[in-house]
């Protein structure tokens, strides 16, 4: 097997409330907790799950934008160490990110085309027309025209921006792309723009993407392989085909069975089997596997011991001790 | 008609004398789900909040009657419409936390919904109050009926917000995007209890909504939105199999789902919602119709009933299943 874009090894980020004069410092919350996952080039990961359990602080641990507390985490064959200015920069230019509001992201102030050609400026790869000729290259390469170059953020639709964003991180001709909810913020026409874009871009450069959403159709459609995170651990990575088709941990199907599908008739013979209860704190896990106060085939050994992730036949990978085979 | 708790009749609303809301007839019978969807801007939202006279104050209500139970909300003096909010018609908003008064005991303000129109005493108010958390399936309601929205979750939150809207029996629901900000696993759990609760009371509901899942999920009928107009209403069903607009029809098709190839080709609507300042005669759907004809930018299309309450504002209806979508 070739050597993967993105490999994270027993990856941990804590975060712990500082201490004060007349506070103590709180219990570490356990944001990624042992998460272990690779991207092969060219390969689309989803990375699925909901508010709080990790993804987006794995995603931007990645970028060096958290430090790890254990575990490591390599880019195209090179240690990210978030402590160590050069060797971040190295490896920017070999991994970018998408974030999920455009609006955010863009600077007001600063031309499209000047924020685009930023990181090859910055870097000294062009400069004058041959900067100018690129940006216009980046630009319909993302759909837009080579004259929107002088004009401001504010000019654009939220689709449009989305676009700028994606033409920025692909400058430096990036081998892994971490697309952080791209098109949570957009409207369903504009999504499926962005969704084609993202799908045409890969095919062309084959580069790779670890694309973090919350939303499972816009998952199924895009990824080539799926990890679910649950509370800063992966509990299921499977190939796309197998995790919808034969989801295996009680979180991934209770995932799967909550999500409402745009068809009434598929989504009114659904069985309903409502996850009870909600996520508890990251900060005061429950012992044993962290599912198990709302896992509805929970048993005694699900209280004490934290279940491993295991490989299965079909090279689905599951974190649970009742899953079957 | 019959049975409408809900009956908008050419409703118009308009910022600076632009029509964002330009003739949008709806009615709700007791115990329907109806969903109003759009996507952003296309006065979804604005037509939730005139029906209670929620309007924020650039937008006026031009035109149009509110009738709920056959009472005009839209010629109330705001005394009466005071009255009229949260006893006989109430809504629920897209952000739970944004809702509830930071510095009151939610249970307060659930008790507050019932004194305020002078329904019962405070005293009982707080024990209905109760008996409220407890319908909805809420543990330990003394304890959470002291609790501030602060010490709560997004989920727990949306309850108070329902237990508050529905503790006076409304005839009338509003949920603006009631789970949007909530998780998958929540969501289901807040629509299924929105369900059961409206069916429990025969209330009529309003359902604005940007999500086709939650459409599929909860609702008897749908209207669909677009620009400021209707461009089609029909049931849940209809409008999912055979839509006889072509913005619905991309609408769905835009949409990932499971009987799509991985990766293949999502449709778009190309170009963007015209602005309100700039519309002219002909269909405001014109601009980016992949069915447009000379006469779709001449005259505006009325909306046409094709049978069984399938209205659609289209000349060419009959081609929409021509563009192929959906499945």
């Amino acid at each position: 097997m070739s050597q993967p874009v993105l490999s994270v090894e027993n990856a941990a980020v804590h975060f712990r409330s500082r201490g004060g004069f007349l506070r103590k410092a709180g219990p570490a919350l356990k944001a990624v907790d042992g998460v272990t996952l690779s991207v092969q080039p060219g390969e689309t990961l989803g990375l699925v799950g909901e508010s709080g359990c990790g993804k987006s602080t794995l995603a931007n641990a990645i970028l060096g934008l958290v430090p790890l507390v254990g575990g490591t985490i390599t880019v195209a064959g090179r240690e990210v160490r978030s402590d160590d200015a050069e060797s971040l920069r190295a490896i920017r230019s070999d991994a970018q990110m998408v974030f999920q509001d455009p609006a955010l992201s863009l600077n007001p102030r600063l031309s499209v085309g000047a924020a685009i050609g930023e990181p090859l400026q910055v870097r000294g790869l062009a400069k004058g027309a041959a900067l100018r000729d690129r940006v216009a290259a980046l630009l319909k390469a993302v759909g837009l025209e080579a004259d929107h170059a002088s004009r401001f953020p504010h000019a654009f639709s939220g689709g449009q921006r989305q676009r700028i964003v994606i033409a920025r991180a692909l400058a430096l001709q990036p081998r892994l792309v971490i697309c952080d909810e791209p098109v949570s913020a957009l409207d369903v026409s504009v999504r499926a723009q962005i969704l084609n874009l993202l799908v045409d871009l890969q095919r062309d450069t084959g580069m790779s993407y670890l694309f973090v959403s919350h939303d499972l159709s816009v998952v199924r459609h895009i990824a080539d392989r799926v990890a679910v995170m649950y509370l800063g651990r992966i509990v299921e990575i499977a190939t796309m085909a197998v995790l919808f088709g034969k989801p295996r941990h009680p979180y991934t199907q209770a995932l799967l069975l909550a999500a409402p599908e745009p068809d009434p008739v598929r989504q009114r013979a659904k069985t309903r089997r409502i996850l009870e209860g909600e996520l508890p704190s990251a900060s005061n896990l429950p012992p044993g596997c962290a599912f198990n106060t709302r896992c509805p085939i929970a048993t005694e050994i699900c209280r004490k011991d934290a279940p491993l992730l295991v490989a299965r036949k079909d090279g689905a990978m599951v974190a649970c001790h009742h899953a079957e085979d | 008609m019959t049975g409408a708790v809900l009956d908008i009749e050419r409703l118009r609303l308009e910022i600076d004398g632009a029509a964002v809301v330009d003739g949008l007839s709806l009615s709700v019978r007791q115990g329907e789900i109806v969903a109003l969807v759009g996507e952003s801007g296309c006065g979804k939202s604005l037509s939730a909040f005139a029906v209670l006279r929620l309007l924020p104050d650039a937008v006026t209500l031009a035109g149009g009657r509110i009738l709920l139970e056959g009472r005009d909300l839209a010629s109330l003096d705001l005394a009466a419409m005071a009255a009229v909010r949260g006893r006989d018609a109430s809504i629920i908003f897209q952000e739970p936390t944004a809702s509830l008064d930071p510095l009151m005991p939610v249970g307060e303000q659930i008790a507050e919904a019932l004194t305020a129109h002078g329904v019962v005493a405070p005293r009982v108010a707080m024990q209905r109050a109760r008996e409220m958390l407890v319908s909805i399936g809420i543990s330990d309601p003394d304890r959470r009926l002291t609790q501030y929205p602060f010490e709560l979750s997004g989920g727990m939150c949306q309850r108070i917000m329902i237990a508050i809207a529905l503790i006076c029996g409304p005839r009338l629901l509003i949920a603006d995007e009631p789970t949007t900000a909530l998780d998958v696993t929540i969501q289901a759990q807040i629509l299924h209890l929105i369900r059961e609760l409206v069916t429990a009371r025969s209330t009529a509901v309003l359902l604005i909504t940007h999500d086709m899942g939650v459409v599929a999920d909860m609702a008897d009928r749908v209207v669909v939105m677009y620009a400021g107009r209707v461009a089609e209403t029909a049931s849940a069903e209809a409008i999912f199999k055979a839509p006889l607009h072509p913005y619905t029809a991309l609408l769905l098709a835009s949409i990932p789902h499971a009987a799509l190839a991985p990766k293949s080709r999502l449709a778009t609507i190309e170009g963007t919602v015209p602005r309100p300042s700039s519309h002219g005669v002909g269909c405001r759907f014109a601009s980016r119709c992949p069915l447009v004809e000379d006469k779709c930018r001449k005259e505006t299309p009325p909306l046409v009933n094709h049978g069984d309450g399938h209205e659609a504002a289209c000349w060419r209806s009959h081609d929409v299943g021509m563009l192929g979508v959906p499945a």
